[in-house]
C-alpha cells in the first residue's frame, strides 16, 4: 500500500500492469487460436505459401492459374488492390478538382451544379453504390446487343476498348515509361532548382525529355508487337462474344467509377476547403499588384490551396485506398478477398490476418510517406501568418 | 484581363443586377451559367419524367404495366416496403420492429439539443432509447412473444447496429484518447500502437475476423451471437477514429486549464471529467458528428458478413424473378432512405460548425 | 514556535540539460509576503510552480507547512489544497460561470455543500467586487475582472498560502490597478503570499521582503526599502535600471 503512495513506483506499476494485461490478452487469444486450429488439423507455419491454391481468380493483371502458389495469389492480390487504388485516387482527384474549383467559383450556377453533386454522392454509402453500377453493368445488353460508342462496345460482359495488338509486358513496360517521363516533365518544370534556368534551355530541356519518351514508347511497341496482325485492333462481335481490343470487367468499371464518384465528393470538399484557407490577404495583394485573374489564381491561389489541402487529402487517399475491399461484394479480387479466399481454402487463420494487417499496414504507410514527402518538399518554410 | 475589377457597383444593388454579377459577369461566366442550368434542367426532366409522370405507382402493376408506362415502376416498394424496413422480423410483429426505429430516431433528434448536451444526460438518453428499442425488438416481456436477433432486419437492424456501435464505442474511445494522452510512456505508447493498427486496416476485413474467423480460433465462452462480434469490431473501429478526434479536442483545451485545477487541489479523475472532456468535445463537435455521419454509412458494410440490413434486404427486395427488373427504384428507395438520415445529421454538423465559429468571434 | 509556511533547501530543477534553478534555499514565515522579481528566463516562475508540484524538481528538498513535498501523493493532495495559485493567463473554465468556477474545487475537494459553498463564492466575489458578475461566463468579462475571479477562485479553497504568477501582465494597462488593489487589501488581512511580478510600487508598498533571481539563482534579497534604493550587486542595480529607467 505504501508503493502505492509513491508516485514513481505507482506510475511504473501502472504501466508493467496495463502492457502486461494487453501482451496476456493477445498472447493468450494466439495460443488458443493455435491450440483450436490444431485440433482441426491446420498446422500453424509458412509453409502453405508455396502450396497450389486449387482456385481461380476472377481478376489479375499478371497471368495466374488455380496451380499457382499461394504467395504469387496474395501478391497478385495486392497487385489488384494498388491497380484498382490507383485508378479509382486519380479519377476521384480529378472529379474532386472540377467539384472543388465548381464550389468556389464565383459562378453561381456552378456553385449550385458543385453542391448537388457533393450532396447527393456523399450522403449515399459507398457500397450502396457500388451495387447500384454493378447492377447496372451487369444489366447491359449482352454481347450480340452491345452498344457502340466511338470503337468502343459495352455489353453486360464488360466494355471493349479498341487496343493495340502488343504483348503484355510491352504494355507495363509503355506505361512506366510514360508514367517516368511524365514525372521527369512535372520535375523540370517545378522544381526549385531549375528556377534560375533561361527559359529557352528548359523548354529545350522539356522537348528533349518529351522526344525520348515518345521514341522509347514507340520502340517498346514496336518490339512487343505481334507479327503479322494490325497493329490497332477494334473489338468486334465474333459468334456469341467480342473478340479484339482490350475489355474492362463489369467489376472493375464499376467500382473504379463508384469510388471515383464517391471519393470526387470527398475530394472536392477537400479542395474547397483548401481554397478557403487561402486569405482573401492574398488574392488582394494579387490584384493590388496588377495580376491578371488567371495569374492571381495559376501562382497565387492555386499553390496555396493545394498546400493547404495536402495533409488532408493524404488521409482521403488512405481511405479510398481502402475502400479497394469493397471489391469482395461484386467479386473483384482484391488483396482483403484473395485473403478472405485463402482462409476459407487453406484455414490457415492467423498467419494470413497476419498477412492482412501487414499488407495494409505497407500500403498505407507507404502512400502516407509518398504524400508527406511531398507536403514536406512543397510545405511555407518557416510560421507563415495566414490572415 | 483588367487588372483592378470595380465591378457593375451601381447595378449591385437591383435584383436585376445581382443576377447579371452571379451568373453573367463575363462570356466564360455565361457559357458556363448555360452549361450549368441547361444540364440542371435536363436531368431535373429526366428524373421528373421517369420517377413522376410515367412512374407506375399502384401496388398491383407487375413487369407489363409498368414497362407500357416506360417509367419508375414504383410498385415493387409499394409491394416490399416491409420486407425492405423490417427484414425477417415477423410479420404480425412488425408494429414493434417500426416503434423501435421511432424510438432510435427520437433519440438522436432528440441529442441535437444543446440543453442535453452534459455527459450524464445525453448518456441516459441513448441508454433510454437503446433500452426502448432492445425492449421492443427482442420482446419476451410484457406480453410481447420472443424475436431472436436473427429475425431481425431491414432499417430496424441498421439502427441497432448503428446504436449500439455509438454506445459501445464512445465510452472506448473516450478511454482510448486519455490512455494516449497520458504522461506514462508506455501506456501511450502501447495505446498509440493499437490505435494505428485498427484505423490501418479496412473496417470490411474487422468485420470478417470478427464475424468469420473468430469462431474458429476463440474459445467458445467469448463467442456470443455473431452480431454482437461484429458489433463489438465496428465498435473498436468507431473508437480508434473518435479517440483520434477526442485527441484533437483536448489538444485545443489549454494546458493552463488542467494546471489551474491542480493547484485547487482537484484530484485527476475529476479534472478529466469536469474540465478536460467537456472542453474537448466542445471543440471536437463538427468532426465527432461527422464520424457518426460515416459510421452510419459504412453499418452497411455488415452485408458483407451476411447480415440482412437494410442494403441486404433490399437486394432481396427484387431478388424474386417477379421483380428483378426493379433493381433501380429499390435501390434509389435505399439510397434515399440512406440519405434522409446522413444528410440530416450532416447538415445539422455544418450547422453547429458555423455556430460555434460565430460564437468564438 | 510554528514551522515556517514555506522552506526551501538546496533546490535544483534542470528542463533536460539546462539548469534552470540552481540550489535555491528560501524560509518564508507565516503571513509574510514575498515579491520576487527579476529578468525573464531567471526562474522565478519555475521555482513558484515547484511549491505546488506543477513542476517536479530535481534536487534538494521543499517543505510546505509542516509537509515534504516529496513522491508520495497524499502530500501533493494535501499541499495543493492549502497552496491556491493565481496565473498569468487567469486560466479561469470557459465552460463554467463565474459561480461554478469558485464552487467547483470547494465541493470536489473538500466536499462543502452546493449552498455553502456558493455562500462563500459570494462572499469572495463580494471582496473582490465583482458580486453582480457571478452568472456570467468568463469570456463575457474583461482581463481584469477574469483575474479577479481568478483569485476569488482560489480563495473559496481557503488556502494558507497564495502564489501569484505573474498576475498583472497579461492585462491592458488600465486593468492593472483593480487587480493590485485586491491583491493589496489580501496582504493587509495577512495571508501569506509569494507574488512574482514587475510591479515594483506593488513591492514597496506591500512586500516584506524582495528576492531577486538571475539565472537560477537568488542573487539578493531584503526588505523592499534597502533592494530599490541600495541594491548590492550589479546585476540587481541593471535589472533596477532597466525596469525603472523608463
Amino acid at each position: 500500500m505504501a508503493l502505492l503512495q509513491h508516485q514513481k513506483s505507482r506510475n511504473a506499476l501502472l504501466q508493467i500492469l496495463y502492457v502486461g494485461v494487453l501482451l496476456a490478452l493477445v498472447v493468450t487469444a494466439a495460443l488458443t487460436a493455435r491450440h483450436n486450429l490444431q485440433a482441426q488439423g491446420i498446422l500453424s507455419g509458412w509453409n502453405f505459401l508455396w502450396k497450389s491454391t486449387g482456385w481461380d481468380m476472377t481478376f489479375s493483371l499478371l497471368p495466374t492459374s488455380s496451380s499457382d502458389p499461394y504467395w504469387w495469389v496474395l501478391l497478385m492480390g495486392v497487385l489488384n488492390t494498388l491497380f484498382l487504388g490507383i485508378i479509382g485516387l486519380t479519377f476521384a482527384t480529378l472529379v474532386g478538382g472540377l467539384v472543388g474549383l465548381a464550389r468556389v467559383s464565383d459562378n453561381k450556377a456552378a456553385r449550385l451544379l458543385g453542391t448537388i453533386y457533393l450532396e447527393i454522392f456523399r450522403n449515399i454509402p459507398l457500397i450502396v453504390q457500388v451495387f447500384f453500377w454493378y447492377a447496372l453493368a451487369n444489366r447491359l445488353p449482352s454481347p450480340r446487343q452491345a452498344i457502340e460508342a466511338g470503337g468502343a462496345l459495352l455489353s453486360n460482359r464488360g466494355i471493349y476498348l479498341p487496343g493495340l495488338n502488343i504483348a503484355g509486358w510491352s504494355v507495363a513496360a509503355g506505361f512506366l515509361t510514360l508514367a517516368l517521363g511524365l514525372t521527369l516533365l512535372l520535375w523540370l518544370a517545378l522544381a526549385r532548382r531549375f528556377r534560375r534556368v533561361p527559359p529557352v534551355l528548359r523548354r529545350r530541356r522539356g522537348l528533349a525529355v518529351m522526344l525520348v519518351t515518345l521514341v522509347t514508347l514507340a520502340a517498346i511497341f514496336f518490339l512487343g508487337h505481334t507479327p503479322g496482325t494490325p497493329l490497332l485492333t477494334l473489338p468486334e462481335l465474333k459468334g456469341l462474344n467480342i473478340r479484339g481490343g482490350y475489355r474492362i470487367q463489369p467489376e472493375v468499371y464499376a467500382l473504379a467509377f463508384a469510388i471515383a464518384i464517391y471519393g470526387g465528393a470527398y475530394i472536392g470538399e477537400i479542395v474547397r476547403g483548401g481554397f478557403i484557407a487561402v486569405g482573401t490577404g492574398q488574392t488582394e495583394a494579387a490584384k493590388a499588384l496588377g495580376l491578371s485573374e488567371w495569374q492571381s489564381f495559376t501562382r497565387i491561389r492555386l499553390p496555396l490551396a493545394i498546400r493547404a489541402m495536402l495533409p488532408i487529402l493524404t488521409n482521403q487517399y488512405v481511405w479510398l485506398i481502402k475502400a479497394t475491399t469493397l471489391g469482395i461484394v461484386v467479386g473483384f479480387a482484391d488483396f482483403f478477398m484473395v485473403v478472405a479466399s485463402a482462409i476459407t481454402h487453406s484455414g490457415q487463420t492467423l498467419e494470413l490476418i497476419g498477412i492482412l494487417m501487414a499488407g495494409f499496414l505497407i500500403i498505407n504507410f507507404s502512400l502516407a510517406a509518398v504524400m508527406n514527402r511531398i507536403n514536406r518538399a512543397i510545405a511555407l518554410k518557416g510560421h507563415q501568418n495566414r490572415s | 484581363m483588367t487588372a483592378i475589377d470595380t465591378g457593375p457597383v451601381p447595378l449591385r444593388a437591383t435584383p436585376l443586377g445581382r443576377i447579371r454579377k452571379d451568373y453573367f459577369s463575363s462570356p466564360l461566366s455565361t457559357a458556363v451559367s448555360l452549361l450549368c442550368f441547361g444540364l440542371l434542367l435536363w436531368i431535373g426532366w429526366v428524373l421528373l419524367d421517369w420517377g413522376v409522370l410515367r412512374a407506375t405507382f399502384s401496388a398491383e402493376a407487375r413487369q407489363a404495366e409498368c414497362r407500357a408506362a416506360g417509367g419508375a415502376c414504383w410498385s415493387v416498394i409499394a409491394n416490399r416496403w416491409r420486407l425492405i424496413l423490417f427484414g425477417l422480423y415477423p410479420y404480425e410483429e412488425q408494429w414493434r420492429s417500426a416503434l423501435a426505429c421511432i424510438a432510435v430516431i427520437a433519440t438522436m433528434v432528440l441529442s441535437c439539443i444543446p440543453f442535453l448536451w452534459t455527459g450524464k444526460r445525453i448518456a441516459s438518453v441513448w441508454a433510454l432509447g437503446f433500452a426502448t428499442f432492445y425492449l421492443l425488438m427482442k420482446g419476451g416481456l410484457l406480453g410481447l412473444p420472443l424475436v431472436r436477433e436473427e429475425q431481425w432486419g431491414g432499417l430496424a437492424l441498421t439502427l441497432f447496429i448503428f446504436t449500439a456501435t455509438a454506445i459501445i464505442g464512445m465510452p472506448l474511445a473516450i478511454a482510448f484518447a486519455l490512455l494516449r494522452n497520458s504522461t506514462l510512456p508506455w501506456i501511450a505508447r502501447t495505446t498509440g500502437a493499437v490505435i494505428d493498427a485498427v484505423r490501418s486496416l479496412p473496417l470490411i476485413s474487422i468485420l470478417f475476423t470478427c464475424a468469420i474467423v473468430l469462431p474458429f480460433v476463440l474459445p467458445d465462452f467469448v463467442l456470443q451471437e455473431k452480431l454482437y462480434r461484429v458489433i463489438a469490431g465496428s465498435a473498436l473501429f468507431f473508437a480508434a477514429y473518435q479517440a483520434e478526434i477526442i485527441r484533437g479536442g483536448m489538444q485545443g483545451v489549454a494546458k493552463g486549464q488542467d494546471e489551474a485545477a491542480m493547484s485547487l487541489g482537484i484530484p485527476y479523475r475529476h479534472r478529466v471529467a469536469r474540465i478536460l472532456l467537456p472542453q474537448a468535445f466542445r471543440n471536437a463537435l463538427p468532426a465527432t458528428i461527422n464520424q457518426f455521419v460515416i459510421t452510419f454509412m459504412e453499418t452497411s458494410l455488415v452485408v458483407v458478413v451476411g447480415f440482412f440490413e437494410l442494403l441486404s434486404s433490399a437486394n432481396a427486395a427484387f431478388g424474386t424473378s417477379e421483380w428483378t427488373f426493379a433493381f433501380v427504384e429499390v435501390y434509389v428507395f435505399v439510397a434515399f432512405l440512406y440519405f434522409i438520415f446522413v444528410f440530416g445529421l450532416s447538415r445539422y454538423g455544418a450547422f453547429l460548425e458555423r455556430r460555434m465559429a460565430t460564437g468564438q468571434r | 514556535m510554528t514551522v515556517p509556511a514555506i522552506s526551501i533547501r538546496g533546490l535544483q530543477k534542470y528542463y533536460g540539460t539546462y539548469h534552470a534553478l540552481r540550489s535555491i534555499d528560501l524560509t518564508v514565515r507565516r503571513g509574510e509576503r514575498i515579491v520576487v522579481c527579476g529578468p525573464s528566463g531567471s526562474g522565478k516562475s519555475t521555482m513558484i510552480r515547484c511549491i505546488n508540484r506543477l513542476e517536479e524538481h530535481d534536487g534538494g528538498t521543499i517543505n510546505v507547512l509542516g509537509t515534504e513535498l516529496d513522491d508520495n501523493i497524499g502530500n501533493i493532495d494535501e499541499i495543493r489544497r492549502e497552496v491556491g495559485m493565481v496565473f498569468q493567463h487567469f486560466n479561469l473554465f470557459p465552460h463554467m460561470t463565474v459561480l461554478e468556477n469558485c464552487t467547483l474545487a470547494p465541493m470536489l475537494v473538500r466536499k462543502t455543500p452546493l449552498a455553502e459553498a456558493e455562500a462563500m463564492a459570494m462572499k469572495y466575489l463580494e471582496k473582490v467586487r465583482i458580486p453582480d458578475q457571478a452568472d456570467k461566463y468568463p469570456g463575457q468579462l474583461s482581463g481584469g475582472q477574469q483575474q479577479r475571479v481568478a483569485i476569488a477562485r482560489s480563495l473559496c479553497m481557503k488556502p494558507e498560502i497564495l502564489l501569484f504568477d505573474e498576475p498583472t501582465s497579461a492585462l491592458d494597462p488600465e486593468m492593472i490597478s483593480e487587480v493590485l488593489d485586491v491583491m493589496t487589501s489580501l496582504a493587509s488581512e495577512g495571508m501569506t503570499m509569494i507574488c512574482v511580478t514587475h510591479e515594483m510600487g506593488f513591492a514597496r508598498k506591500v512586500a516584506d521582503r524582495v528576492i531577486f533571481m538571475d539565472r537560477g539563482e537568488i542573487v539578493e534579497e531584503g526588505s523592499p526599502e534597502d533592494f530599490f534604493t541600495a541594491p548590492k550587486t550589479d546585476r540587481g542595480a541593471q535589472f533596477l535600471s532597466q525596469v525603472l529607467g523608463h
